[in-house]
């Protein structure tokens, strides 16, 4: 399991960890669910996609980051979790 | 008839009937640091009093009793101008019996002058007080500041109690008549000095805060607002009290002495007028101690009741010659409607307090806010409570850029040359979604809980359950 | 010419997203100093994100990198290079150090602005500003003082010989010569006491770690309203006079300072103060 981020604002802490059962899943916990919790969503399924990663658990605190700021988080963490994987 | 002087609750009900006088009002001066509303509305708890409907000025976080007489089904009705915390929370929720009403510093006092809010009993929390029942709030250990959201109450209740901890011989040039006062209750304290003074009163630091403040001062500079003789209210928020510090170099730099500064007083005020940059305060509310100690002892800084300020049927009203205003928003539409009554998640947070009231008046009106709030672009399609009408709102002033109301074309036609950032609203919004994408809309319109009433009486919108 | 470069810290969203909003000429997106050492891929991600999908106008962009002895050097470069930015500021400079950074950078068209933040660097100013790609020069003088262990002041008197040379250095190379940040954040008007001091000696701009600074360090650096008034005289009186040198107000005016007043209105123009 590995992090990237913070919970200050406008940030985001991400957590992922691989999923035994080869898929992806994604959970969103944000102060600004309502009104962009779909976005954030398909921002992160987008970036798995484009990365082509099919088995890890994402987990999004959200503190009102803006996308470039998810995507980042996201790309950091997974790098992070590459890199425990090959140590 | 002459005021009597009783030493507990408990006496008070023994001359008067509390199951009788369901309509009762209280001021917030003392702010969090208020023991008289709490210990008021105990008995009401105790005596387990129904259909009873409060007039409190403002509710603030630590009016928790309120809260207990709700969820006793003691409440119908709350009119107010301001409310924030549990309270709050609760209501948003789960509404109330009957409805919440709520009104402006200038509403309010009329509608108790008019008959309007008929109001039966006033508690009014006094830090200083005679034996006749004159007095001050400035004075005292629980000292406050000016009285003015209670001077309409002191007059116009049915019966008007004053609650003190310090009564004394005799008071100069009291803010409340005694002749007026019925009961004078002296308790133990009425107050924590320490949650008297509100802790926003500070200019902002933060660099985005502050970028807005110096658009702003530039602003009104530009329009040729700073000028011998103008008048000028800020309010408290850190933003404009910065904006406030700008327009002082300004005037300093030009020579420029101003009339009059209106509504709640902070030490940034009083340093300009103990410095000569302004004429008089006129002080309805003091947010720090430095106002207090200056209301105390400067005879140019005036303490004035919430009728004098902001009734628009006092002919001595003050704000009628105020040139320009600074307020904060929550919210603000395409249309200029600001809010600051709810939350971009539908939960009651505030009020107008003088907002409505100062926007109507102002020759200017400026809003001031950052663009985005963590990712909630302030400029909505609708916003989610209007507590102040857009036809009374002139200026948005973000850290990316200025907004001028499209009504004023003499303000579009100035600025035509300016080297300040002006967009239409709309085009500032897409500045915003640019960053933030579209949030979207969530304004649920299912149960009505209650309404805004602007002081010309007109109900302007209406508040839904969250 | 930039009067101000604004430092802001590269892991930090809320003002990165914010770092066009300051007016500051130039800003400096910081992987060193403001990154903690466990963060540091953190930052590159998130700037690579944000520059690939923000562009901005009329702001010169510099990242500085970590130290070239660092073990983040190399990362710091090689994920940068393909991004819209101007070029990178490089602490603890040494001619070896841009020579290597240099050789990296390529064909890629970033310029450098080194750090000078040591004693022994000083001693190689001259040899610093004469390099290629250079954009200016940053003094840095908190880690200076420290290196000769004095104090710092308000005076500043610890830092007049480095702030001459420097300067005269960068001068004589036509590169920016940048001061260091004033570290009271909340003193602006020594802050002005300070900034004046450094244009006394020649600096042409100044760097800062608080936006609340740039504004002050923007009207100090830029033109004041007599120099360009008087550089407008010369060049409209340089228009209708037929010989190459003249008198105005009693004193010769000749190429070089025609030169110079035009430029002064240049930088007027830049900055919308004509």
């Amino acid at each position: 399991m590995k992090s990237a981020g913070s919970l200050e604002s406008s940030d985001c802490l991400i957590t992922v960890s691989y999923n035994k059962d080869k898929n992806n899943t994604v959970n969103i916990e944000s102060i600004v669910f309502d009104q962009f919790g779909e976005q954030i969503f398909e921002v992160i399924n987008k970036s798995l996609q484009e990365l082509n990663i099919k088995n890890v658990n994402v987990l999004c605190q959200d503190k009102g980051a803006l996308d470039y700021t998810i995507k980042a988080r996201l790309a950091t963490a997974l790098k992070r979790l590459e890199g425990e994987n090959n140590e | 008839m002459s005021t009597k002087i009783l030493y507990n609750l408990e006496s008070l009900y023994e001359e008067i009937d509390i199951f009788e006088h369901k309509n009762i009002s209280f001021h917030h001066h003392l702010r969090n640091g208020d023991f008289v509303l709490n210990m008021v509305l105990k008995k009401y708890l105790e005596m387990d009093v129904k259909e009873l409907n409060l007039f409190p000025s403002s509710i603030f976080p630590t009016y928790t009793t309120i809260l207990d007489l709700i969820k006793n089904d003691q409440i119908n009705n709350i009119t107010t101008n301001y409310l924030n915390g549990p309270v709050a929370e609760y209501i948003s929720k789960n509404g109330l019996i009957g409805k919440l009403k709520m009104q402006t510093h200038g509403g309010r006092a009329r509608s108790i002058i008019e008959g309007n809010n008929n109001i039966d009993i006033a508690y009014i929390a006094a830090p200083y007080v005679d034996k006749l029942g004159n007095a001050v709030g400035y004075k005292g250990k629980n000292a406050c500041g000016s009285l003015g959201y209670a001077i309409a109450d002191s007059k116009y209740a049915k019966i008007k109690i004053l609650i003190t901890d310090t009564l004394v011989e005799e008071v100069d040039n009291p803010e409340i008549d005694g002749a007026n006062i019925d009961y004078i209750i002296v308790v133990d304290s009425i107050g924590d000095s320490n949650g008297i003074v509100s802790g926003t009163t500070q200019v902002t630091k933060n660099p985005v805060g502050v970028k807005i403040a110096r658009y702003t001062s530039e602003l009104i500079n530009e329009l040729g607002y700073i000028k011998n003789g103008f008048s000028f209210q800020s309010g408290a928020g850190g933003v404009s009290l910065k904006a406030t510090e700008y327009i002082g170099e300004i005037m300093r730099k030009n020579n420029v002495i101003a009339s009059f500064f209106s509504g709640g007083i902070t030490k940034y005020h009083v340093d300009m007028l103990e410095e000569g940059l302004v004429e008089k305060l006129y002080d309805v509310q003091c947010f720090d101690l430095d106002a207090v100690r200056s209301i105390s002892k400067n005879k140019n800084h005036i303490p004035i009741s919430a009728s004098i300020y902001a009734n628009p049927n006092d002919e001595k009203m003050v704000i009628k010659d105020l040139d320009c205003v600074i307020l904060g928003a929550a919210e603000i539409d395409y249309d200029f409607n600001v809010n600051v009554t709810s939350s971009s998640h539908q939960m009651l947070m505030g009020g107008s307090g003088g907002h409505s009231d100062t926007a109507t008046e102002a020759k200017l009106t400026i809003i001031v806010s950052p663009l985005i709030k963590a990712r909630i672009p302030v400029i909505k399609d609708r916003v989610m409570t209007i507590t102040t009408l857009g036809k009374n709102v002139d200026c948005l002033v973000t850290e990316r850029g200025i907004a001028i109301n499209e009504n004023r074309k003499d303000l579009i036609e100035k600025l035509k040359n300016s080297k300040l950032k002006i967009y239409t609203i709309k085009e500032l919004a897409n500045i915003a979604h640019n960053y933030t994408g579209i949030p979207k809309q969530l304004k649920k319109e299912s149960k009505i809980i209650g309404m805004v009433e602007d002081r010309t009486y007109d109900i302007i919108d209406y508040i839904y359950k969250a | 010419m930039s009067r101000s470069y604004l430092f802001i810290p590269g892991n930090n969203p809320n003002m990165l997203q914010n770092l066009d909003v300051f007016n500051a000429d130039a800003v400096i997106i910081d992987f060193e100093d403001s990154v903690i050492s466990y963060d540091k891929d953190c930052a590159r991600d998130l700037v690579e994100n944000f520059l690939k999908k923000y562009n901005f106008e009329n702001l010169e962009i510099y990242i500085r990198i970590n130290d070239f002895e660092s073990n983040d050097f190399l990362k710091d470069v090689q994920s940068t290079l393909d991004l819209n930015i101007n070029g990178y500021v490089l602490p603890k400079a040494m001619p070896e150090s841009i020579d290597d950074l240099n050789k990296l950078i390529g064909t890629k068209g970033k310029t450098i602005i080194p750090i000078i933040e040591s004693p022994l660097a000083l001693l190689f100013v001259r040899e610093i500003a004469s390099k290629d790609n250079l954009h200016g020069i940053l003094l840095g003088a908190e880690d200076f003082t420290k290196e000769l262990n004095v104090p710092r002041t308000l005076e500043a008197s610890e830092i007049f010989y480095a702030r001459s040379i420097i300067s005269i250095a960068c001068n004589a190379f036509n590169i920016d010569s940048i001061d260091t940040p004033f570290t009271n954040t909340d003193d602006i008007s020594n802050l002005r006491v300070d900034s004046l001091k450094a244009k006394q000696l020649g600096f042409t701009s100044k760097s800062s770690i608080h936006p609340n600074h740039v504004e002050t360090i923007n009207q100090v650096f830029a033109p004041s309203k007599s120099e360009i008034e008087n550089a407008l005289r010369i060049v409209t009186k340089a228009k209708t006079e037929l010989k190459g040198a003249f008198s105005l107000d009693g004193k010769m005016v000749d190429l070089p300072i025609i030169k110079k007043a035009e430029k002064t209105i240049e930088t007027a123009k830049k900055y919308n103060l004509l």
